[in-house]
């Protein structure tokens, strides 16, 4: 059996309250939402969102307006909702300063429970971190307010194609923050093999010699997707019960492997605990600082297809709909946007690439922030071009993958 | 007459008075107890808000939607689901680490208690300190000594038990019994040591004076008497390891010694399945709630055979 949300809990009515997002895809956008008669009568929602291959531009919504042009920064208390570790503390600092405000930072876990939260309108952050598998959601929620260009500039630094994002066209609610890649870490001192010399690299995770140094992102969609992408199953968003299990067998194959999960993959290289890792590029670049002395970083591999058809993402910068200090925020987002700002953010602390056209990866080994042998963590335009993202899945599909997950992370 | 109705006056206001005591724990319970785990149920019993995918409580009971508790019961009831098979090793891991807690925490209670002489407010101090140290960071710690060339190796190699390190890290269930061993231990102690050092020695002095080996005092008299000492002790460890989680997290992170806490955390950290997460947690309460059924049943009798 599968779960499916209540449908004669949301009914017209509540949708409507929600605002004229439902409407406004069912007149203008009929394949982006389809209303699904309930059995009770009342029509649910069964919402479809943005792909790469069918990009959204968001309705603004009458209720939900952008703020005015020319208005002067608030002098309060800036209020950001973030991961841990993902904004240089510095940054704060000095935008503080140059502002002449507070700056403030409360984290969270999980994507899920920040936007618990967010949506719960209980809380009242001037800047959030979404990602794209959840951004379409909070937008129709009303829960992010549409961005004023006028305060931005320095959008103009980051590349084209994220200017312009599948996700939100015209980008219209977020700006973006950074790009990333999931491929494989490996230490290059432990392990004869390196994924880039195997007829299929993914089969590193079979090595005899990771053989109880394994681990995997500890992350329903992420792990799946490689194991999809060994298979030659380029559509990591598939909801076919035969890749799902398929991917589930694969996954459960590595038992004898003696897998682990965890997030903690720009700790678990370096420090010895892995000696192969499914990992993100942020993790790659981050991991050299904590190695142990006398390790060099020529420890360190990481993989990315070198033809890009691996995983990518980019996570992004928005303001959520009942932010206090909407102008400030602005100026906060246009802040990061800013070439130095955030090229400081990231070789200094986050690992995490801003998408800026000015960075260059021969100048980014040259200066030493990424080591030769990592020069594959670097995210190029074109991966995108190329790669899988993560897009919404189906209440049905996000079902059955996390059922999948959670029969793997039982160990059955 | 007169005297006796005012003491009964008396002695009625006296039970209000300490009913009246009562007052704020009753209330504390209510707040802090009843009415989350009546949140708990009203998210297992409801839904998922279509939009955001965030849980969306059913408070109105007539309106509960079962299907997550379906879910979860068909997951313990079917052979080799993933729900049975993760019970079923939750409740052998925490079986054999109360049961090693029990073998290590009765001797180390009795030595105190009845030779610990002017040493035993140290040797409790001793006992208790490792408390003043979080949870996480004495896991943390195991991990920085179970790691390839963490001391456990380094001691066994050198004593001559290990040739080669071992990776005590690599998910084995040793390793997160172990954990749970270490990290509950002290729980048993307190209450082991508290009774046994409430224990007449006039009755064992009884029983040698009647015959009794020091072997046979000590099971016929000192053992039946700790008796509730040792329900207590397993009720305290064997309830929190049950919802357990960050030990195996921390000291395998394999799937293969993962325990239920690690599934309800699953499902209610992430995704759209949050009321499974929360089912989850009413049926380990329910499971538990008979296990203290028994434990109040069982130190009830005990009281009485010794009352008698």
């Amino acid at each position: 059996m599968t779960l499916h949300p209540r449908e004669s809990r949301y009914g017209r009515r509540e949708l409507l309250q929600r605002g004229a997002a439902g409407a406004f895809l069912l007149s203008s956008m009929g394949s982006l939402l389809a209303a699904c008669g309930g059995s009770d009568g009342g029509s649910g929602a069964d919402l479809t969102f943005a792909t790469p291959e069918n990009p959204v531009t968001w309705e603004i919504f009458e209720d939900n307006p952008m703020i005015a042009s020319g208005l002067e920064p608030e002098s309060g208390t800036l209020r950001i909702y973030n991961w841990n570790g993902y904004l240089w503390p510095k940054i704060k600092k000095d935008f503080a300063k140059e502002y002449g405000v507070k700056v403030e930072e409360t984290f969270f876990s999980t994507t899920d429970e920040a936007v618990a939260k967010i949506s719960s309108g209980a809380v009242d952050f001037d800047v959030f971190f979404p990602t794209t598998d959840r951004v379409g959601r909070l937008i129709l929620g009303k829960s992010l307010q549409p961005l004023n260009g006028d305060y931005l500039p320095n959008l103009a630094n980051v590349w084209a194609s994220l200017r312009d994002p599948w996700y939100d066209k015209g980008s219209q609610y977020t700006v973006p923050y950074a790009t990333w890649t999931t491929g494989i870490g490996y230490r290059t001192d432990k392990i004869a093999a390196s994924p880039a010399k195997l007829a299929n690299p993914y089969e590193i995770y079979w090595d005899e010699q990771a053989k109880g140094k394994l681990y995997l992102l500890d992350d329903s969609r992420d792990a799946p997707a490689h194991m999809l992408l060994k298979n030659g199953i380029a559509d990591i968003n598939t909801e076919n019960p035969d890749d799902i299990a398929l991917a589930k067998a694969e996954l459960k194959s590595l038992y004898d492997q003696n897998v682990k999960t965890s997030t903690d993959d720009y700790t678990n290289l370096p420090e010895g605990k892995a000696w192969v890792h499914q990992m993100w590029s942020g993790s790659a670049i981050s991991a050299q600082y904590y190695l142990p002395d006398g390790v060099g970083t020529d420890a360190l591999g990481y993989w990315f297809p070198q033809d890009g058809r691996g995983v990518i993402g980019s996570d992004m910068l928005a303001i959520p709909s009942n932010a206090k200090n909407p102008v400030l925020a602005h100026h906060f987002l246009n802040y990061l946007l800013d070439a130095k700002h955030g090229y400081d953010n990231f070789v200094n602390y986050t690992g995490y690439q801003p998408p800026f056209t000015a960075l260059n990866p021969d100048k980014l080994v040259a200066d030493g922030v990424v080591p030769k042998n990592l020069r594959t963590a670097i995210v190029r335009e074109s991966d995108f071009d190329v790669a899988s993202q993560f897009t919404e899945l189906t209440p049905t599909g996000a079902t059955e993958w996390q059922n999948a997950w959670a029969e793997f992370k039982a160990g059955v | 007459m007169s005297d006796l109705s005012e003491q009964v006056g008396e002695d009625k206001t006296g039970t209000r008075f300490w009913a009246g005591l009562a007052l704020p724990g009753m209330a504390w319970l209510a707040v802090f107890f009843v009415l989350p785990f009546y949140v708990i149920l009203c998210i297992a019993f409801g839904s998922v808000d279509p939009i955001f995918q965030t849980a969306a409580p059913e408070w109105n009971p007539l309106q509960w939607n079962t299907a997550a508790f379906e879910f979860v019961l068909e997951g313990l009831f079917t052979s080799g689901a993933a729900f049975q098979t993760v019970f079923l090793r939750t409740l052998l891991y925490v079986g054999i680490a109360t049961a090693l807690s029990l073998c290590i925490a009765y001797p180390v209670a009795y030595y105190i208690a009845r030779y610990g002489g002017r040493w035993k407010g140290l040797l409790l101090a001793g006992i208790i300190a490792p408390f003043f140290i979080s949870y996480l960071m004495r896991m943390l710690a195991w991990i920085n000594l179970l790691q390839d060339d963490g001391w456990v190796n380094d001691v066994l190699v050198w004593v001559g038990i290990l040739d080669v390190p071992r990776n005590w890290l690599d998910g084995r269930a040793s390793s997160v019994i172990l954990g749970l061993v270490y990290g509950y231990v002290p729980f048993m102690i307190l209450p082991l040591y508290a009774f046994l050092d409430r224990i007449d020695r006039s009755l064992l002095e009884a029983a040698r004076d009647l015959g009794a080996s020091p072997f046979q005092a000590f099971r016929m008299v000192t053992f039946p008497l700790s008796m509730p000492a040792i329900l207590a002790g397993i009720a305290i460890i064997a309830l929190p390891m049950f919802g357990d989680y960050y030990t195996p997290d921390l000291l395998s992170g394999a799937p293969q010694t993962s325990l239920i806490g690690n599934q309800i955390v699953l499902y209610i950290r992430g995704g759209q399945q949050i009321p499974v997460g929360a089912a989850l947690v009413v049926v380990l309460m329910l499971f538990l709630t008979v296990l203290m059924g028994y434990y109040i049943y069982a130190t009830a009798r005990a009281q009485r055979r010794l009352g008698s």
